[in-house]
């Protein structure tokens, strides 16, 4: 009994993910000893700046799959956040302006998908999706099909500078995913999605405003679409249309192997994040090793097919 | 025909079958009886190949088979009526009654008309008039119930497996069920009746098999044995010791906590009234399909009602909804557990805290001990048999999750607990722990509801009963008058012209 | 099924349709001449055939995520492997067919197989093709030989090929779903999977055919894109897996399964294609046309909702 019932956070953090973090460490060893340029500081900054981007959108994400939902519209919202970026004059006193608005569109977006789910009973695959093309329609209208204009530096310093190696966006990264897992595990908030993740009629039946829950789950999730987005936007340096293009897939697959279910009320940030990283490990070591570049698709594909098989083995 | 030997089946958390030996011969009806979770279902579905014995042999006309599906089975003529039933709400009654067994064109294709003409000719021999065309769904409960005994009828069965199928039906439907059951019988068919009316089982089987906590009791010719004998190989004990003893003196005069009248819900509860009195048991009985669990989901405000008034403690409710009702004191144990009682993914402590959570929580944090010795507590108090309070839900007893359902609403619900069905699947032990604190809770001043189908339960525990008939409140018992004919009767009875069914 | 009574989906996205003809009949005179319309019959083939597989699968209550990766695949292999040479066209072209319907067999084995949602399995399986493809070709690939045109441009008789063929198959596949025990079968396995196999329904076997029927659908897209672009690209179907979704729901099928028909989907690949067409007409920018889809697609599945819900 006590066994079980004493644990420490570090457990609490594995619990339930523990094969992840295995896989996680292997993949680091084994593509470290096979490619020892894997491990070298310049390729490991490099990848961790490339997870910050993926990272915080699947944060988000995670929320929606713990609610048995899909948020198919980030990369949409993304881009949007990209292009308000670059919608201003490109100085740094635009910034906290670029933020406000950014935010806003995240928080609007997350209503619509939020609002189209929980009041007017639409399948979240449908809502985000049609709720993705309205918003690159207009999207396009404004950039009349081609965005210019600059990130501003301060920007362009968070997506892409280091502070001794450690890149400025993956420390924002590990911020939000800290306080999405303080939320998650340890706040009531969280307790409530979890409870209507795994039984939406039972928590109605003890009392939980479950559309209340939902919506605040799909805002949250376009909010950390949009900061990803204006980070990938001073990763990235330009803009286009299609900033952040392929992320509504990929943060799906990386909570997916990450041990979140797509059935609900199962799954851990700490999970979603080390599947995140999997994710782009593996992009990266399939370069390191001399594979054609389209090996990177093929190998996310069958690693998904695989790691959900390998969960429903498991329950 | 059917031979079951020495099978062994179990599932997490629960030995559901330790050795039954159960047979069935050609031109016999054979009574399968036993409390709720004796495993009278789990035999069935191994039968029918739906779950593999973990030790044991079937044997089918005579030869060893092992089942690899429950396709399998059926193509060798076993079909099985389910309680759940085993329709597609979206085809229509004559689909549903041929499918995978369609009637073909000399093309291959389906022959509308004649599906429709064979239907309708089943329907009308079990006395039902229904339009094959219209979608299951949109059917009552007990004309989804003739449906499923109609596909029994138009396949070519050798053994039949009928779970409970006059729970929903009744007067003359059940004659003509058993007439239709009589004829198949003569045809040489093995036919297993699970029922819980043991007056059915006098009036139409041929021998009777009583089953106990998953294991064997007795087989014996239904003409050698007497009723009682059956009830307590079934119980396992005199009802007496199942009951709690009622308190002495229960005066009418006990201040009323929940009053509903007039409840209405368009084409399920018509006019329905109901008053709780703290410190009593009202028992809700009727046929399932009545209105019973309807009526009381929209008490707790987990269903819209169109019309009707709520009051609890004089104060009247507007807009009832479960969040609303929760923090005047009432909850709610639904029957279906699995799906909207626990939350099967979470541990006892998670269960038990759900409608609590401000409770355990200091500024939007959850106090993660303050909850775990809270649960730990409930464990202690209602006996919950598990590992602590991190144990999985999931892989606890039937018996023992509904304790973590009584635990999780006994320290908040202090004026109503609604419990429905509180006993189903759960083993004779748990029962009577369960009927236990019901009484206790009803000793602390709370009013309970208990929705059942099981009138033992009804009579041997309720103060007052209130009988639901087509979703309308047929009349209310009282003390003596509480029995299981005076039950029946009101749940049964049809209005002066014949039968009248709920749209 | 839609036994004895017309679902209300169908309604809807027939109402919508009128309703969008009658606007564009007010506003334009040219818009509802014969020519224009026979134009839009044309340019509502690649979203109906693709969507054609689609609702089948989601009838069974899956979705397939596959059908643009498939498309691209086939598309370059098709003018890769004609490269212009006209000896080669029948061959290939009955070959890319039954590599579209092996290529979905898998994806429905593997979700047989494997258990694992169908959404995951598809989305998979359509990565892996994709790179596949990129393996193949970077860019446009090989050709096709004059004539082979007629197959998405042609006309017999003032009437557009494709559209017609379209319109045949739809007829085709509706009447083997309602005629055939299998085609029922694909109904109650959506509707119910537990209640499928336990009265021993080919739950497996639908399942495999419903994928298989997709992929061969995503074949005949393919096919129909390299006749229309001269070659194809690995990315020309990069647009159709999302974009396949809308015309079934439009067309009423719910995507829980069980649900629907393909009637539907035709009239909502129908109403797409009127839409764009009209917004042209109208002037609006390409840019708002997908805003109009979108919300198009907002107003068809959330008019309509389930009134029996449990717990309010």
């Amino acid at each position: 009994m006590s066994a079980a019932a004493i644990r420490t956070p570090v457990q609490r953090l594995l619990q339930g993910g523990t094969p992840i973090y295995l896989f996680l460490v292997v993949l680091i060893v084994v593509a470290g000893v096979a490619a020892p340029a894997f491990l070298s500081a310049g390729n490991v900054s490099n990848m961790l700046q490339q997870l910050a981007p993926l990272g915080i959108v699947v944060i988000g994400q995670t929320f929606v799959i713990l609610l048995g939902g899909l948020d198919l519209s980030v990369a949409s919202v993304m881009a949007t956040a990209a292009v308000a970026a670059t919608s201003f004059s490109g100085r740094d006193r635009d910034v906290p302006a670029i933020i406000g608005v950014t935010l806003a569109i995240g928080v609007l977006v997350g209503l619509a998908n939020g609002l189209l789910v929980a009041k007017r009973r639409v399948s979240p695959f449908l809502a985000t999706l049609a709720v993705m093309v309205v918003l690159q329609g207009l999207r396009f209208t404004w950039t009349h099909g081609a965005p210019s204009g600059n990130v501003p530096g301060l920007l362009r310093a968070l997506g892409s500078q280091t502070w001794h190696g450690l890149p400025y966006a993956l420390m924002l990264m590990l911020v939000l995913g800290a306080g999405a897992a303080v939320l998650l595990h340890r706040a009531t908030f969280g307790r409530r999605v979890y409870l209507v993740g795994g039984g939406p009629v039972m928590a109605r039946l003890v009392g939980i405003d479950t559309d209340r829950i939902t919506i605040a789950v799909y805002v949250i999730s376009a909010v950390m679409a949009a900061i990803a987005g204006l980070v990938l936007s001073g990763y990235v340096g330009i803009v286009d249309n299609f900033v952040g293009r392929g992320f509504e897939l990929d943060s799906i697959v990386a909570a997916v192997i990450g041990g979140v279910a797509l059935s609900g009320g199962r799954g851990t940030i700490g999970g979603a994040l080390a599947g995140a990283a999997v994710l782009i490990a593996i992009f990266n070591a399939v370069l390191l090793f001399g594979l054609p570049v389209q090996a990177q698709i093929i190998i996310k594909g069958v690693v998904i097919v695989a790691a959900a098989a390998f969960y429903v083995k498991r329950h | 025909m059917l031979t079951l030997s020495n099978i062994h089946r179990s599932f997490p958390g629960v030995r559901a079958l330790a050795g039954v030996t159960f047979e069935v011969r050609a031109g016999e009806i054979h009574a399968l009886v036993g409390e709720n979770g004796a495993g009278k279902s789990t035999l069935t579905k191994i039968a029918a190949g739906v779950h593999q014995p973990e030790a044991g042999h079937i044997a089918f006309d005579g030869a060893p088979v092992v089942w690899t599906s429950p396709g399998h089975a059926k193509a060798r003529g076993l079909h099985v009526i389910y309680q759940e039933f085993v329709l597609f709400p979206h085809l229509s009654v004559a689909e549903n009654i041929f499918i995978g067994h369609e009637r073909h064109t000399r093309l291959g294709t389906i022959d509308r008309g004649r599906t429709r003409a064979e239907a309708r000719d089943v329907l009308t021999r079990l006395g039902v008039d229904l339009d094959p065309r219209s979608l299951v769904r949109d059917l009552s409960v007990a004309d989804q119930q003739m449906v499923e005994i109609a596909k029994a009828l138009v396949h070519n069965v050798r053994v039949l497996f009928l779970d409970e199928p006059t729970a929903v039906i009744s007067g003359h439907e059940v004659e003509l069920l058993f007439e239709r059951l009589r004829a198949l019988r003569a045809q040489g068919v093995a036919i297993v009746y699970i029922s819980h009316r043991l007056e059915e089982i006098f009036a139409l089987c041929d021998r009777v098999t009583v089953l106990k906590d998953g294991q064997h009791v007795l087989t014996a010719p239904v003409a050698e044995i007497s009723r009682e004998r059956i009830v307590s190989a079934m119980v396992g004990r005199d009802l007496a010791e199942l009951f709690p003893p009622r308190p002495a003196s229960l005066r009418a005069d006990r201040p009323v906590v929940l009053e509903a009248r007039n409840v209405t819900l368009p084409g399920r509860v018509h006019d329905a009234s109901l008053t709780l009195r703290a410190g009593t048991i009202t028992g809700l009985a009727g046929m399932i399909g009545s209105g019973r669990t309807e009526l009381a989901m929209a008490i707790f405000g987990g269903l819209k009602m169109s019309a009707g008034t709520l009051t609890i403690d004089g104060r009247t409710i507007a807009h009832p909804t479960p969040a609303a009702l929760i923090a005047l004191g009432v909850g709610l144990v639904s029957e279906d557990r699995k799906g909207q009682g626990l939350a099967m993914l979470l541990d006892v402590a998670a269960n038990i805290s759900a409608p609590a959570l401000a409770r355990f929580s200091r500024a939007g944090l959850l106090d993660r001990a303050r909850e775990r010795a809270a649960a730990e507590a409930e464990i202690a108090a209602f006996r919950i048999a598990c590992r602590g309070a991190a144990t999985s839900v999931a892989v606890m007893s039937g018996g023992n999750q509904q304790k973590v359902l009584l635990a999780r609403w006994a320290r908040i619900c202090r004026r109503v607990l609604i419990l429905d069905e509180p006993t189903r699947g759960v083993d004779v032990g748990a029962k009577v722990e369960i009927y236990r604190i019901m009484r206790a809770l009803a000793a602390e001043g709370v009013a309970v509801l208990m929705i059942s189908s099981e009138l033992p339960e009804i009579v041997g525990l309720s103060d007052h009963v209130v009988v639901m008939r087509e979703g309308h409140v047929a009349g209310t018992l009282e003390g003596a008058a509480i029995t299981e004919e005076a039950v029946i009767a009101l749940a049964t009875s049809h209005a002066p012209g014949g039968v009248e069914r709920a749209a | 099924m839609t036994t004895g009574r017309l679902p209300t989906g169908l309604i809807a996205v027939t109402s919508l349709l009128l309703l969008l003809l009658a606007l564009g009949a007010a506003l334009s005179h040219s818009f509802i001449q014969p020519g224009n319309l026979l134009n839009v019959l044309e340019q509502a083939t690649d979203l109906a055939i693709v969507g054609l597989g689609q609702t089948v699968v989601v009838l069974t209550g899956g979705i397939d995520l596959s059908v643009g990766s498939l498309i691209s695949l086939l598309a370059v292999l098709t003018s890769g492997l004609i490269d212009s040479d006209a000896s080669m066209v029948l061959p290939v072209v009955a070959g890319v067919i039954v590599l579209g319907a092996l290529l979905g067999a898998i994806n429905g084995l593997t979700v047989v197989w494997l258990r694992v949602h169908p959404l995951i399995v598809t989305l998979g399986s359509g990565a892996v093709l994709q790179g596949i493809t990129l393996l193949y070709a970077k860019g446009p690939v090989g050709g096709v030989p004059d004539g082979f045109d007629f197959l998405a441009y042609g006309r017999v008789l003032g009437l557009p090929v494709a559209g017609v063929a379209v319109l045949l198959v739809f007829v085709i596949a509706a009447l083997l779903l309602r005629l055939t025990p299998f085609g029922r079968y694909v109904y109650a396995v959506g509707d119910d999977p537990v209640a499928a196999s336990l009265m021993g329904l080919p739950r497996r076997r639908v399942l495999v055919v419903a994928y298989a029927v997709s992929g061969a659908c995503s074949a005949l897209a393919a096919i129909y894109l390299v006749a229309r672009f001269g070659s194809g690209q690995p990315y020309t179907g990069a647009n159709y897996t999302l974009a396949s979704i809308t015309p079934v729901v439009v067309g009423g099928t719910v995507l829980a399964g069980g649900r629907g028909g393909v009637m539907g989907t035709l009239l909502g690949a129908y109403l797409v294609a009127v839409l764009n067409n009209l917004l042209n007409f109208l002037d609006v920018s390409s840019q708002m046309q997908l805003v109009v889809q979108g919300l198009i697609i907002i107003l068809a599945v959330s008019v309509v909702i389930d009134k029996r819900r449990v717990v309010a």
